[in-house]
């Protein structure tokens, strides 16, 4: 115990590339590239299957794919490739090695949450509200702006939550092949034996304190993001009541209450 | 996995009784040569005839850890001594040395395939060397009073390489580990992060005069597949690898030179029990596993070890392709 608390207060831990800000500098770099490209992959995806209901099947059964291989295994299958690349695209071998694949496992883990709780968070709006939209004459982007979105953006943040709890967790492993992040604390230390305890405790405590206190940012931000109207409640959603946007200014009105 | 655990706990229990119930003679002298040369007059009628029918041969039970490398040994030994009239029981896969060994003193094995340098440091890590017959020594000396004789070492051994691709080898004229320390800048080294506190590894690169650490240096696993394909990728120049990696021969890779002889040696040798030999004529029995072991070179094991891991043959197959090629069976 007492050497974990020792190894946070050497303050040559805190200096340096190799020291705990850049290793979480790193952290998030890595995290947070895999959450915002798998976000801008899986979202539009999910409104797509969520508002037409169609192809929901395959696309979540692929997606699904993500979760279903190791991160490990789909840090390293990429691997080979992503080395080739790097004369042709003109990136460095390296980044080929430390930051490539370890990107695209964890945007493959981040797309089935995100792309499931957005079909799931279309898929809960009341048909009746989304049919009321169509018979005042809105059009059907303005029904997946104005009616589902809102509605749905409590579940669809929900998930994104869960992305980032398991990427900021998973992206871990990234120390394997070489990377940065706070995954080297726990490898390193893995690699030294008893010497190494106190750094796998230290890499274990930093990344849950990471991945818990984003989570709890986020939670703020679902929050502000759920319609009034249902807060207090599930957030099933199936209510009457629920303030409903009335129109192309209506939009707003969830978000910005 | 419980019930073969109670197994070899109540096995290793029952042999340590019956060997104090049985200290107290002289059947378990040390003396190994002496003991071979008595069960060699004793016996030299039977053995010493052309491969006799399998009745007059004790069968013998061979053991293999569980990988690849160990496994093809084990079947390379067990094929000699069928062409040679034993009949063999293959116990292949007893997982690693820490089960293995407990299985071998309770006596349910009689014979498996060691790296005399991690053999060694199973019982004393001070006395690895370099140098594969003094490891050989220092096996048999831990072990001789278990009663387990060390046969002859191969040439090849599979210990820790330091391996670049061909064109840095022939850009930079790179063919041992002393021509390093020159050019140690002008590469990109991928060596496991606890290089730092093993001598095996950052003491090793210093003793060649390599200032430590390198510049520019990558962290990835000795021996791991990501290492190698890293290699191949040029993301890294140098990497820490094991010298009968398939990867070797796959990618065309050089292996430098340890000149300085800093990586224990890892020749692989059979270890036999002495209840075992002491059935057999000891000399005749040692000369046909030495004369396999004496082919068996670090490019060999290489080649053979690609055949199994990555061209996924069978272990048997490559055995019995290999020890034809190399005139040992017919």
């Amino acid at each position: 115990m007492q050497d974990i608390v020792n190894f946070f207060l050497d303050p040559t831990h805190w200096q340096g590339d190799t020291g705990i800000p850049n290793r979480l500098l790193e952290h998030l770099v890595i995290s947070g590239a895999a959450i915002l490209a798998a976000t801008l992959i899986a979202i539009p995806i999910g409104l797509y299957i969520g508002h037409t209901n169609r192809g929901a099947g395959l696309a979540i059964n692929l997606a699904n794919i993500g979760r279903a291989v190791p991160s490990y295994a789909m840090m390293v299958i990429p691997l080979p490739f992503t080395l080739s690349l790097a004369p042709v695209l003109g990136y460095s071998p390296t980044f080929g090695l430390n930051f490539l694949p370890v990107f695209l496992a964890m945007t493959f883990l981040a797309i089935p949450p995100l792309l499931v709780s957005t079909y799931a968070g279309l898929r809960s709006v009341d048909r009746d509200l989304v049919e009321a939209g169509r018979g005042m004459g809105l059009r059907e982007r303005q029904i997946l702006n104005g009616i589902e979105l809102p509605l749905a953006s409590s579940i669809i943040i929900g998930g994104f939550r869960t992305a980032t709890l398991q990427v900021i967790a998973t992206a871990t492993i990234g120390a394997i092949l070489a990377g940065g992040g706070l995954g080297r604390f726990i490898f390193d230390g893995l690699n030294q034996g008893l010497a190494g305890r106190a750094s796998i405790y230290a890499g274990a405590i930093l990344v849950s304190a990471l991945a818990i206190g984003v989570d709890l940012v986020l939670a703020l931000v679902q929050r502000r993001l759920t319609p009034i109207a249902l807060r207090t409640t599930a957030t099933r959603g199936r209510r009457g009541s629920a303030r409903l946007p009335s129109g192309d200014d209506g939009a707003e009105l969830p978000a910005s209450a | 996995m419980r019930t073969p655990r109670l197994l070899v706990l109540g096995s290793t229990l029952l042999v340590l009784l019956a060997a104090c119930t049985s200290s107290g003679g002289a059947s378990s002298a040390p003396s190994a040569a002496a003991s071979a040369e008595a069960t060699a007059a004793e016996s030299s009628a039977p053995a010493s005839a052309e491969p006799a029918s399998a009745a007059a041969l004790p069968p013998i039970r061979i053991g293999s850890d569980n990988f690849y490398e160990s496994k093809l040994m084990g079947e390379i030994y067990a094929q000699v001594l069928e062409a040679n009239g034993y009949t063999v029981e293959r116990k292949f896969g007893l997982g690693s040395r820490q089960e293995r060994i407990p299985t071998m003193d309770a006596g349910q094995i009689d014979l498996v395939p060691e790296y005399v340098g991690s053999g060694l440091g199973f019982y004393d890590k001070t006395k690895i060397s370099g140098d594969g017959q003094a490891n050989a020594a220092a096996l048999q000396a831990a072990i001789a009073s278990k009663g387990l004789t060390v046969l002859g070492i191969s040439p090849g051994q599979d210990t820790n390489a330091f391996v670049v691709r061909k064109d840095t080898s022939d850009n930079l004229k790179l063919t041992k580990m002393s021509d390093l320390a020159a050019v140690q800048d002008q590469l990109k080294w991928g060596l496991p992060s606890d290089c730092d506190t093993n001598p095996l590894c950052s003491g090793a690169l210093k003793d060649y005069g390599i200032t430590y650490p390198p510049k520019q240096r990558s962290a990835l696993g000795a021996c791991d597949v990501p290492m190698a394909t890293a290699l191949q990728g040029k993301a890294i120049d140098l990497a820490e690898l094991c010298s009968t990696q398939p990867a070797i021969v796959q990618f065309g890779f050089v292996t430098l030179e340890d000149d300085k002889h800093t990586q224990p040696a890892e020749n692989i040798a059979p270890i036999v029990r002495d209840d075992y030999l002491a059935k057999v004529d000891k000399t005749a029995f040692a000369a046909l596993l030495d004369a396999a072991s004496a082919k068996m070179t670090t490019d060999e094991l290489t080649k053979l070890g690609v055949e199994v891991a990555v061209n996924q043959k069978d272990v048997a197959e490559v055995a019995k392709t290999w020890l034809t090629a190399q005139g040992l069976v017919k």
